[in-house]
Parts: C-alpha cells; structure tokens; sequence
C-alpha cells in the first residue's frame, strides 16, 4: 500500500470508537438485556481499530519507510556504533558532518572558553574508550513523517486551528499499542463488568442511611460507553497533527477519566476523586495553555508539520521546521519573532542582552506545555490526583491510569521534544527524578494493592520524564510502551485478584498462587518485566530490561557529561535507587498476595481463578510484556528501531545550555558505548536483585519480621505511610498563609466598610465571627483539597463583602470612584513630575 | 447659509441617510406604540400581545441585517447618523442583529414560561423593546449625549422589568436597588461627561478625540504646573467609566448584579447578563476606540507625521518611570535595534497616553473583576445568584479583548480590529449559554418552585435532557473542549498575546488562572444535578414540548459551534474589518 | 498655582470655574444624600441633586458669555441639560413606582428594611 494510504486508515482507526461511543448513547440501553450488546460493539470497535492499526503499520509504513539499525535492545554491540550518525534516511546530511554550532549560541561559544566543545562533550563521556572519541554526531533531519489537514475548522486572523494529521512511525507505534492494550482490557472488562448487567446492581460499597446497601440500576452499557469516548479521544491525541488539537483531546481524555473514576458515582470517595482529578489536571492544563499561547505567539504555528504544495515545496513551515531549520543544521534557535516576543515579554529592554530573551521565551514555553504534561502524567507536585484514581473500576486503571492517558503526558512530551532547551529538560529531568524516587518510597508500605501499582505507575512515569530530561528520547518513548505493556497487566492482575477476594487489602490475602494459577503467573511476568529482569550486558531479558536499562545508561552518560557538576549526579542515583525501590515492593506485591500461606481463610476459600474472558487478556499482555522489547528475528524490525526512525528532527546530538552555561545534554547514541553501558547494566541489575532478594527474604523465607522491622524505623515508616507528609506540607505552604491573609482582609475590609455606616462593635463582632468560623474549620486531607477548601473559604469572604445594605451599596460607588481616582492621579502625578 | 437651506439639508440627510439605517430601532418603537395602542381600545385587545411583539421582532430582526446580506459586513463603510449623534458601522450592524435575535428569543422565552401573561404583556414587551432600542443606541453612540441617553434608556426599562413580578418581596428589593443604585451610576457618570465635553470643547466623540490630540498630554503632564488639567480630565475619564461599568457589573460597581440577579425573575436575568452586558462592551469599545483613536488615522500616517517634539517628551516622560508603572503604549521599543521595525512596533501617536490610560484601567478592572466574580461564585445556594458573579467573571473576560484591541490600534489596526472581534465572537457563544442556562432556571422553576441548587439534585434522573443541556452549557461557561466557551476563551487569549507587554501577559495569566478557579463552582452543579441521589421529595420535572425545543435550541449551538464555529467566527472577524476605516 | 485656587475664585470675576464649584456641591451633596438618607424619597431627591450638579456644568461650558464665542460646548450644552432634564423626569417617575411597589410590599419606605438579598 502506497502511504498515501496512512491517513485514511488511521482516521478510520480513530473514528471507529467514536462510532461505537455514538451507538451506545443512544442505543446502549435498549441493546439486548441490560444492555448487553453495548460490550460487544464497543469490544468489536476497538479491536477493528486494532486491525487497521497493524494494517498501517505493516501495510503501508513500513513497506515506504526503511528502518534504520536499532540501538537500544542490542545491547552486544557495545562501541560499534560509527556509523549510525549518517544512515537512515538521512544521507544528506553527510556534508554536515563537522558539526556546526547554533548560531544562536554565539554567547556559549564565548564563555565557554572553548575548552568545551562538541569534540570534548563526546571525549567527557566517552573517555577511555579510544574508538569513538573523534565521533561528532551530525544532528538528524527530519524524520519520515506523513502531515496534512483533514479539515479546517476556524481562522481566526492568523491563528488557524485544524483537525490534522501528523503521522511518523511513532504515532504509528503508538496506535498500535493503544489499541492492542484497550482491545485486550474491553475483552477483560465484558468480564469484570459483568456485575453491572444483574438488575437491579447492589454496591456494596455503599452504605445508606438507614444501613442497607445502595440498590441501583446496572450501568453496563454506559461504562463501555464511556471507554469508546476515551479511545477516540486518546487516539486523538496521538493523531494530532497540530498542539491546539492535541489540546483539545488532551482535555476530552480528562472528561473521559472524570466520567470513569466517578462511575461508582454513589461512593462519596470516587466522587471526590473525580472532582480532585479534574480539577489539578486543570491547573496543569492552565499552564500548558500560556505555554501554547507563548509558541504561537512566536511562531505564529501550531502546526507539527510542514504544510506542502504539490510541487513538494514548503508553504507553512510547522512549529519544529520554525525552530530548527536547516540553514541552522536542525539546532534549536529561537527565531527572530521569538527574540523580539520574548523582549516585549519578558526582557524590560536590556538591549544589551536581548539575545536571551529568546531564549527565555523558548523556556517559558516549554515549560508551560510541560506543565499540562505534569497535571496529566501526575508528575510531582500534581501526583496527588493518580492514587485516589484508582476509585475507579479496575479495567479502568489498568487502561486509562496507567497503560494510555496517563502516559500521555509523556507522549506529549516526546511529541514536541524539539522545542525544549536542555534548561526546560533539566526541568522536566529533575520533576521527573523527584516524582519517581518519592512515588517508590511511598509505595513500600502501602497495603491497598492498586495504590502499590498507582504509585508504581507515577513513579515509573517519572522514569520516563527524567529519561527525557537528560537527553533518552527513545530510551523515554520505548518505556512508555513497554510500561503500558506490562503495567496494563499488573492491573488487570490485580483487578482479577480483587475480583476474586472483594478486597484490595494486601493484609487479606496469600497463597493465592494455588487458588488462581494463571493469574499469579502472568503477574509474577509483569513483576519481572517492570523489574527489567534480564541477563546483564546480553541481549536476553524481559520488555522492561530494554527500556529501564537505557535509561539509566542515559543517565549514566548525563552524570559523566556533567561531572562538573555533582549535584546532577543525583539524576543517576535516584534511578538506580529507585530501580531497587520498585523491585523490593514489586515482589511485597506479589509475596504478599499469591505467596505464604492465606492470611484470611475464609476469603482463601472462596477465591477462585477468573473466567476465561479476563484470564486471556492477561496471557495476551504477559506475552507482550515479555516479548515486545524483542526485535523480530531475521529483521531489524524492533520497537526500537521504529523510534530510532522518528527520531525528532535535530535532536541527535544533544545539546549545551545557553542560559545555564554548564549544563550539557549528551548524545543518546553515546549510552551505548561499552564504558557506559557495562558499568551501567550491572549498577540496574545488581539494584534489582537487591530489591528481590530483600523482599524475598522479608517476605517469603520470613527470617526478618516486617512488623519489627517497622518498629525500629518508626519515624521512616511513619514518614513514607503519610506519603511524605506531602497533606501537610501543602497545607503549611498554601492553606495557612491564605488562612491568615483571608482573615486579615475579612477585618480589614469589615473594618473599613461597617466602620463607617454601623460603627465598630458590629465590626468587631462580625470579624471576630469569620476568624473563629475560617479558624475553627478542621485542616483534613490537606493536599489540593485542602487548598481548594482555603480559596473556597476566601471566596465566602469575599460573599460577606455582599452586605444588602442599599446604602452601603451607593457609599462604595463613591468610594469606589474616589479612590480609584486617587490612585490613578497619584501615578499620574508621581510620572509627571517625575 | 441661510436657516432654510441648514434646515433642507437637515431634513434630507436625515430622511435620506440616517433613517434607513435606524430601520430596526423605528420598527420596535412602532412595535411599542401598536402594543399600547391595542390596550387602549376594547376591540382592539383581543390581538393577542405575543403575536404583535413577535411580529415586531422578527420584522425588526429582518431590518437589522444588512442589504447584501451578512456576507456584505466588511463592504459596510463607517457612516455617521443624524448629523453624527450616532455612527453607523459594521461593529453597530452586527450588534444590532445580536439583539434583535435576543429580542426574539426572549420574547419567545417569557411566554413559554408565562412570565409575560395576557393582562400584563403588553407592558413587559413593551418594557423589553425599549431597552433593547436603547441597546442599539449605547451600540452606536457616537456622541456623549447619545452615550448618556442609551444608557439610561437600556437601564430604565431594565429597572421595572427585575421588579416585573407583582407581591414578591425580593423582587420589589431588586427592583429598589437596582433602581437607585443605577440611578447613583448614571448620575456619576454625567457629571463625568460634563467634565469632559467641558474641557474638550465638544461632545462628539472623534471631534474630542482630535481635541485631545491638541490637547498634548504628554507635554502638560511634563510640564508640571499644567497637570490639574490633566487630572480633571481623567476624573472625567473614570467617572464616565463608572457609568459603564455599573453597565458590565465590573468591580467595584458590580454590587447590584448578585441582589438584582436573585431577586428579579430568571428570564429578566438572561435579558440583563446577554444583551445588556453586550450593548456595554460595544459601548465600551466605542469610548476605548473613540477617545483613543482619531478616524482616518493609521500608525503609518502617524509615524510619518509625528512631531519631534511629542516624541522627544513622550520619551522624557516614560524615562524616569519605574518598570512595574510603566504604560505599555509608551514603553520603549526593545528590539535588536532595528529602527524601522522599532517604529512600526511602538505606539508612539498623540493619543497614545490616552490609550494607555484605558488600557491600563480596563486591564486592571478585567483581571479584577473577573478574578472576584470566580471567588465569590463560591458556596452561593441560590443558582440565579451563583450565575449572577458567573455573569460578573464573564464581563471580566469579555473586557480584556477590549483593552487588548485599544492597546493594538497605535501599532496594528488589523489585529486591533481581530481583538474585537474576538469579544463578538465570545458574545455572540455568551448568548447561547447564558440564555440557555437562564432559560433552564426559568423553566426548573415553574416546576419545581425552587431555584436553590441543593433542589436540582439528581435532576438527571427526572429530566435527563435538561440534565444535560444545563451540564453541556456549564461546562461550555468553563471554556473546556469542545464546547463553543473554549474556542471563545481560546479566542481571547490570542487577541492578548497579539497585543504583547507585561500588563497582557499578566492578564492571560489571570484569565488562564480564573478558568481553573472557576471550575470548582460549575462542576458543582454538575455533580448535584448528574451525580447526586435526589431527595425523597422530589417530584417529576415536565417540560412541555416547546419548552424542551427552546431549551435544545439554545443548548445545542453551544456544542455545535464549539466544533464548527467558523461560519460565526467569520461573521464576527468581516465585521469588524472596517472598524477603523 | 492650584494651591490658591480658592482664593483665586473669590478674588477673579465670576467664570465658569465657580459654576463648576457650585455644580461640583451640588453633585457632593447630592451623592451623601443618596447614601445617607434612609426614606427613599430622600434618595430620589439626592439623585436629582446630582443630575442638577452636572447640568450646571452643561450651562456653563455652553455659555458663550462664559467662554467667548466659537469656544466651548456652544449649544449642546444647553441642549444636553434639556435632555438630562427630560430624563431625570422619566427616571423620577420610574423610581416613585418602583417605590410605591417596595412601599407595598413592605408598608415602609425605609430603604434599610432591603436587606433580604445578601451575600
């Protein structure tokens, strides 16, 4: 199939779910009893979605594009990497070869004394190593990718927004796998589910007031509803050829997880969390909407693309085209509109440095579209939504809140990597650093066993953040998809647990490995694959062996770029500490729940293993989790080289700070080195098996107690069983002091006003009331909560200002008019004068 | 020149010219007139009233769209109307066609819910129609005595209207408050105008405007012993502001809106939130553009003819000033250097202090007002009162564009031009959503005799499509995808970034801020109607046929318009094409 | 020079600025009346008060007596009064009804006793 074909399937592809979602609204309820059918069309929907995915990706990508020779899963071929800076598709690149700096970085090149070079970046990281430290790495050219319009929905002036496309083999891969996971949770949630097709549906969960539990109607049909609406949007997402509709998707997909986590809606607990999902998303989402504004701004694109002619040649250049031309040799440089923007915004008119200025506008912008990518991919400080998520049912988790929406953000990310300055990645480097390593600490000693696998899931996210931060573009991407991979099966595992046993409390469970084999061992593959089990410096191992290894030989060679600087030595050692941190709590998980003998003999007794529609998902996935990180043998064909393949344009060579002057973001090709790589896999392996061999001997062979061990590190205990204290210290950053302000101006205002009409014993009743009411009120489950609850309180404040008192009324329109007088005449006078 | 010949000349621009163009207006009033004139006779009052002010209505909506049709907006050219009292436009033209659609709908809207009976019709369409005429006069006045009297004549009829309702005794407390309170206004306002139209020697707005350039503000301020001047005039300014702004409910004279809101019926709402609110932004634009810009004037022309002198202390004056007080009109050009970009990129005309005075106070005014509105929004029980600081918050939105378009006519008329177009548009998606979520009250009221939203709890259950008509329009008021709110939303972000500077930025900023603020409030009425069980009392709530078509009429544009809003995105940018002509 | 402003008022002969004076009292007496009285047909009159304050200031700028010929407001000053005139009738007409409606509802025209809408 010619590639003309890409668009028309995957269109089709993305269409099929919204087709499903349509039928089901208006349909689902009367579709065979209790609405039966509506899991069928749904289920069929997705996995026809699923077909035309992998008829794109074998019939019409790669038949027209060859695959560049993979990196990552070959892990023998420790130095013989030469060539790889020439080949692909890009040969033209070849006269490049001696690489030229950005031209926007004429103040680099000046301070940096040239004792810093490209030549030496590679010589820092490479040393000792002789056979590649005269490589210099010519930057990548654009990588193959298919863009176009499908429809153009608005212009307004110069902004234009429009439902396009912009497929390379990355959003090709990730159709393929979004696809594959939802088609394998909508088999496994026909069976979950299944509750919900009884009538009337008793939730148990649910107690009344007058003790019984909540009767309602089966809502089967409405949950695969909303599952359709969720794959149409993610798909979306994906197939975004422009930053303004990714935008528009990105927030369907958080409709999508607010109707889903709130399915339970009668539980007051999943209702909250829907609410406190919405809600923080939206305030990363606020972020990434200056971040838009401050790229079109400059750009005056949202457009991923080149728009092309039918001669081939470029009308409109796209976002990435803009900010690395090829004039420029695919380095990132703010353009001219950018350095003039950026002096109007941020600039007070330095001229003398508004070089920078620029530059600054690139780093706002990248760190606003960061931000929405933080919200959604629950990355610290906004991590606090992704564990209260797991209110939802579990196919739910293990498709939406872990597997696909969540790691949008990260796809995200990746997707728009040319436009970030290592200053915006060292931000997102080092968010990412903290949201895994906090996120593993606090997995330790949860016992809910979804919460293990939610904050699991946020610290494995932060993996991938940090992994893009320092410069693993490919190394990020592949985790992402293998994660989705395994971590969609550790979900669905437990959900057949949980399904089995009617509760999530680890503290209930063991030996469940007899009752539900299949499960216990698809699950124990997950754990591996999540570990990233494999035979150090080989090529054998689980999915999760290719994609962490890399990371933390990204890391590795980031450390050794910046040796100057040994606070950015904590990037590597959070990992491998983390990476010890996920295997002792990964195999708790599992020890505690499928190991030992049962803990409760009478839910042991009634366990048994799931039907055959939820175990098969489970195979399917535990296949993939095992195998997807493999190239296909007697081809190159690997996930691997898919990535390598939509490599971002210009991104090859890493790149140097122009506003942190020593930050250097090494070449990813340089983690494959063997004086990287071999120190590097040990460091993940030998981390692993600490972790395994720690909880092993906890958890199975019981030679020490977990309850003493609790004991003699109470205060760590204490400290991680609060989750950091992160309610708390919310709570003192942003509750107290808008606690106090709010009541200094409640008296202020009082004061002020009442004075004047009612005297001051009113007054100081009144304010007397609001503090001892605002102060009296219970600080509980601080968090984004607790600051929503404060600036809810201020706005009741703000409602006393209301006093229905006409008189006061026509007071304050003098007043308001006098002292705004006043004020105006005051900064009149005062610039006047001078 | 003798008085015959001013008087035939007179006679035949008026009769010739600016009567065909005030069609819309003549036919309401002949609307107001057939409505009394049917109570008066015994035989005559057996027309039903609904039928003639709907008659009117359409036939004034009809007469309200332009001879090409609306595809000929940007053909419209600038006409001033009765020897320049009025100006007639395309910004007047698309206005007008946005309330006389209003006005359909709203009559169409107080008979389904019987607000306007048999016995009392005539009074309250009559009542509406001549609001609405002075809508279109605050829409198209080109002149303060219009200015004023488009005003009061929108805001006098209004205050009978909230107190509409005969023995209630909030509706009476509305009504009194509203009254005095607009009365307090509007009397501020004129003693604004006479200071003014005092100083400038005239009351005609592109008259003062070539005044002020004489009038050298930047020279007086300079000098020191002159500035009384100045700061009597921008006394005049702000209390003329103050008028406008008890108009748009923006704080600090936004203290009528919540009482008003609760006490006066839901439908008087949607008429006070959609078409008041929208005649006193064009309004707004009007005095913003009127003052701040000299008609034939571009910044090429003023850039050619820009006296060293002005320049020279412009420049003294904006010296010494610190950053953070800084007007972003004057501020110094910080490109690389390049002179004539320089030139082209900084506002540098006569009239540029005045911009920046405008701009400055409405930025700050929007972020405000928008930001206190979301606030209070907070914890209110009464759903007519929460959309009241809704309504508040949304003004706030709706006024930055304007400041926006008012900071870009020194440098770029185009996309001064795009920034008001950006306020139609939000308008235009405004009536939609408001008057939909006004209607739904309306109607939840009659059955279920409550507006408290703790009542609309598990509404979805008893009238699904209300239920979700009243979630699509608050999440639309949000500004999330797809609903029309966020293209709007999304709209007036650009027009902000287009204008640049700190003060822009620190609004797209806030308004970024207030709409996740505003999230907390909306979404909980989306949960007490969707998710919350209702209580044991409830009773089925049943819409009659019409009413379920009204409120699907209004409802589904705000959907449909969020994903194909170019038709009206257009219509709004071709008006305001010529606005600067 | 602004500092002797109201030595210069008493010393010059009359002009439009000691109009503006006694037009801006008015305007201020007319505002404290509207806010401090508690019967609303004080309020009423206080509007009109203020209404009066700024017709005053029309005269004046419309007087070509006041600012020589060809300066000023010329005839729309007086014509602005007319019109401010006619409309403080129309206003004071709707605001009586409107109070006869509260005087109704509440058999009292204390402005104080609307305090039902708050918050």
């Amino acid at each position: 199939m010619d590639s003309s074909w890409l668009p028309t399937l995957l269109a089709l592809a993305w269409l099929t779910p919204l087709a499903s979602f349509v039928f089901i609204l208006f349909f689902g309820k009367h579709a065979g009893p209790h609405g039966r059918f509506a899991g069928t069309v749904a289920t069929g929907a997705i996995v026809f979605s699923c077909v035309l995915s992998f008829v794109a990706m074998f019939g019409a990508w790669l038949p027209n594009n060859e695959l560049p020779e993979a990196h990552h899963g070959d892990h023998a071929a420790g130095g013989d990497h030469d060539e790889h800076a020439e080949d692909g598709e890009h040969a033209d690149e070849a006269d490049h070869e001696t690489f030229i700096r950005p031209a926007a970085s004429p103040f680099l090149l000046a301070s940096s004394g040239g004792d810093r070079g490209t030549i030496s970046l590679v010589a820092d990281t490479a040393e000792g190593e002789g056979d590649s430290a005269e490589h210099h790495i010519a930057p990548n050219g654009k990588p193959p990718a298919v863009y176009g319009v499908f429809y153009n929905l608005v212009t307004f002036g110069k902004l234009k927004l429009d439902i396009s496309y912009y497929i390379d083999a990355l959003t090709v891969t990730m159709f393929c796998v979004v696809t594959l996971i939802a088609s394998c949770v909508h088999f496994y949630a026909i069976g979950y589910m299944h509750d919900e097709l009884h009538e009337p549906y008793t939730d148990h969960e649910v107690t009344l007031t007058d003790g019984t539990h909540l009767v309602r109607k089966g809502r089967f049909y409405r949950f695969f509803q909303y599952l359709s609406l969720f794959c149409f949007s993610m798909l979306g997402i994906v197939i975004a050829g422009n930053l303004a509709m990714a935008f528009v998707f990105w927030e369907l997909v958080g409709i999508c997880s607010y109707f889903l986590i709130g399915f339970y809606i009668e539980r007051h607990s999943a209702s909250t969390a829907a609410n406190k999902a919405f809600i923080v998303n939206r305030v990363g989402d606020f972020g990434m909407l200056i971040g838009m504004m401050a790229l079109w701004s400059s750009l005056g694109t949202f457009a991923f693309g080149d728009t092309q002619n039918d001669q081939g040649e470029v009308t409109e250049p796209g976002m990435f085209s803009v900010l690395r031309t090829e004039e420029n040799h695919y380095a990132l440089a703010p353009t001219e509109s950018m350095e003039v923007e950026g002096a109007r915004v941020v600039g007070e008119g330095e001229e003398g440095e508004s070089s920078h200025a620029g530059q600054w506008l690139l780093l706002i912008a990248g760190v606003g579209v960061f931000c929405g990518c933080v919200g959604k991919s629950a990355q610290f400080p906004l991590h606090v939504w992704l564990p209260d998520a797991m209110e939802g049912p579990t196919p739910v988790s293990a498709l939406v809140h872990s597997a696909t929406m969540v790691a949008a953000g990260v796809y995200l990310t990746g997707r728009v990597y040319p436009i970030f300055t290592p200053e915006a990645l060292l931000v997102i480097a080092v968010i990412g650093c903290i949201t895994l390593f906090v996120a593993a600490t606090i997995a330790i000693t949860a016992l809910d066993i979804k919460r293990v696998l939610a904050y699991s899931t946020v610290s494995q996210l932060g993996y991938m953040m940090l992994a893009l931060g320092i410069g693993g573009w490919s190394a990020g991407i592949f985790h992402l998809i293998t994660h989705a991979c395994f971590k969609g099966l550790l979900f669905m595992c437990s959900g057949s647990v949980i399904h089995a046993v009617h509760t999530n409390d680890m503290s209930y469970m063991g030996g469940l490995r007899k009752k539900m084999p299949i499960t216990a061992y698809t699950m124990l593959v997950g754990c591996l694959a999540i570990i990233g089990a494999g035979i150090p410096t080989s090529m054998y191992g689980l999915s999760g062996y290719y994609s962490k290894d890399a990371i933390i030989e990204q890391a590795w060679s980031f450390a050794g770029a910046n040796r100057g600087n040994p606070l950015l030595s904590i990037l590597l050692i959070a990992p491998v500490i983390g990476a010890a941190i996920t295997a002792f709590y990964m195999f708790r998980l599992w020890y505690m729940t499928f190991a030992g003998e049962p803990r409760d003999h009478h839910r042991y007794d009634h366990a048994h293993e799931s039907p055959r529609v939820m175990t098969m998902p489970l195979v399917v996935l535990a296949v993939c989790a095992i195998a997807i990180g493999w190239s296909v043998p007697g081809t190159n064909l690997s996930i691997t080289s898919l990535l390598e393949q939509a490599q971002p344009v210009g991104t090859t060579p890493g790149a140097e700070g122009v506003l942190a002057e020593n930050l250097v973001v090494p070449a990813e090709q340089l983690s494959h080195v063997k004086a990287v790589k071999i120190p590097a896999g040990w460091a993940a392996f030998s981390a692993a098996a600490f972790g395994v061999l720690l909880a092993t001997i906890i958890y199975l062979w019981r030679m020490l107690n977990p309850a003493e061990i609790r004991d003699s590190f109470k205060p760590l205990y204490a400290f991680l069983w609060n989750k950091w204290y992160f309610d708390e210290l919310y709570d003192l950053i942003f509750v107290k002091p808008t606690h106090w302000i709010s009541g200094l101006i409640a008296k202020f205002d009082r004061g002020i006003i009442d004075g004047i009409i009612h005297g001051t014993a009113a007054t100081a009743k009144a304010a007397a009331s609001i503090v001892s009411n605002v102060g009296d009120r219970t600080l509980v489950d601080g968090t984004v909560n607790a600051f929503a609850n404060r600036t809810w309180d201020f706005g009741l404040m703000l409602r006393r200002l209301q006093t229905g008192s006409l008189r006061t009324y026509v007071l304050a329109i003098a007043m308001g008019t006098w002292i705004t007088y006043m004020l105006v005449s005051f900064i009149m006078v005062a610039r006047g004068t001078g | 020149m003798n008085l015959q010949t001013i008087v035939n000349s007179l006679i035949s621009d008026t009769v010739t010219t600016s009567l065909p163009l005030f069609k819309p207006e003549l036919v309401l009033c002949v609307t107001i007139v057939v409505l009394l004139v049917t109570r008066l006779f015994p035989g005559l009052n057996k027309i039903p009233p609904f039928a003639i002010a709907l008659l009117g209505g359409i036939v004034a909506l009809w007469a309200s769209l332009p001879a090409g049709g609306i595809a000929d907006w940007a053909k419209i050219e600038r006409q001033e109307l009765f020897t320049g009292m009025l100006t007639y436009d395309a910004v007047t033209a698309f206005i007008r066609v946005f309330l006389m659609a209003f006005a359909v709908l709203f009559i169409v809207l107080a008979r389904l819910t019987g607000l306007a009976d048999r016995e009392d019709g005539q009074d309250f369409y009559c009542l509406a129609f001549g609001s609405i005429i002075g809508m279109c006069i605050m829409a198209s006045a080109n002149h303060l005595l219009t200015l004023f009297l488009g005003v009061e004549m929108a805001s006098v009829p209004s205050y009978v209207l909230s107190g509409v309702v005969k023995g209630r005794r909030r509706s009476s407390e509305a009504a009194l408050k509203y009254a005095v309170y607009g009365a307090g206004t509007a009397g501020v306002m004129l003693y604004g105008v006479s200071l003014l139209a005092g100083i400038l020697g005239s009351a005609h707005l592109p008259t003062m405007a070539q005044q002020l350039v004489e009038f050298d503000i930047a020279g007086k301020l300079a000098e020191g012993d002159q500035y009384m001047q100045v700061l009597v005039l921008a006394l005049g300014g702000l209390m003329l502001g103050v008028g406008l702004a008890f108009k748009l409910s923006a704080v600090p004279f936004h203290f009528w809106c919540p009482d008003v809101f609760e006490g006066a019926s839901a439908e008087v709402d949607g008429f006070l939130s959609v078409a008041s609110k929208a005649a006193a932004l064009a309004l707004l634009v009007r005095v913003g553009i009127g003052f701040g810009h000299v008609p034939g004037e571009t910044p090429e022309s003023v850039a050619a003819a820009a006296r060293p002198t002005a320049t020279v202390q412009l420049a003294a004056a904006a010296a010494d000033v610190p950053p953070a007080v800084r007007l972003i009109a004057d501020e110094a050009p910080v490109t690389d250097g390049d002179a004539e970009t320089a030139d082209a990129a900084a506002d540098t005309g006569p009239l540029s202090p005045v911009r920046s005075f405008f701009v400055q106070v409405v930025g700050i005014v929007s972020v405000i007002t928008c930001t206190f509105g979301n606030l209070a929004a907070y914890g209110q029980k009464n759903i007519k009162r929460m959309l009241a600081y809704s309504t508040i918050a949304h003004a706030g939105y709706m006024m930055m564009p304007v400041a926006a378009a008012v900071a870009l006519v020194g440098r770029d008329q185009a996309a001064a031009g795009d920034a008001v177009s950006s306020m139609l548009l939000y308008a235009a998606f405004y009536l939609f959503m408001n008057l939909g979520a006004f209607a739904i009250i309306a109607f939840l009221r009659n059955s279920m005799q409550s507006e408290q939203i703790d009542d609309y709890a598990g509404l979805i259950g008893r009238s699904p499509l209300v239920a979700l008509c009243l979630t699509g329009i608050l999440v639309s008021l949000v500004g999330i995808p797809p609903m029309a709110g966020f293209i709007g939303k999304f709209r007036i972000f650009q027009s902000l970034v287009e204008a640049g500077g700190p003060l822009m930025m620190f609004m797209l900023v806030a308004a970024g801020l207030n709409t996740a603020i505003s999230l907390v409030y909306y979404l909980r009425v989306c949960k007490t109607v969707c998710i919350d069980s209702p209580p044991d009392t409830s009773r089925p709530v049943a819409l009659g046929f019409f009413a379920s078509a009204y409120v699907l009429a209004l409802s589904l544009p705000v959907l449909a318009f969020g994903i194909l809003p170019n038709s009206i995105a257009q219509w709004a940018q071709a008006a305001t094409a010529g606005l600067f002509g | 020079m602004h500092h002797f402003m109201l030595a210069n008022l008493l010393t010059e002969p009359v002009g439009v600025a000691h109009y503006m004076a006694v037009g801006a009292v008015l305007f201020v007496c007319g505002v404290l009346c509207m806010a401090l009285k508690r019967n609303a047909l004080g309020v009423l009159m206080g509007i009109e008060l203020v209404l009066n304050g700024a017709n005053l200031n029309f005269i004046a700028f419309g007087s070509r007596f006041l600012r020589g010929e060809g300066q000023g407001l010329g005839l729309d000053g007086p014509l602005m009064a007319l019109f401010v005139i006619v409309l403080a009738a129309a206003e004071a007409a709707v605001a009586l009804a409107i109070v006869l409606n509260f005087y109704n509802n509440y058999d009292s025209v204390d402005i104080d006793r609307a305090d039902q809408l708050q918050g």
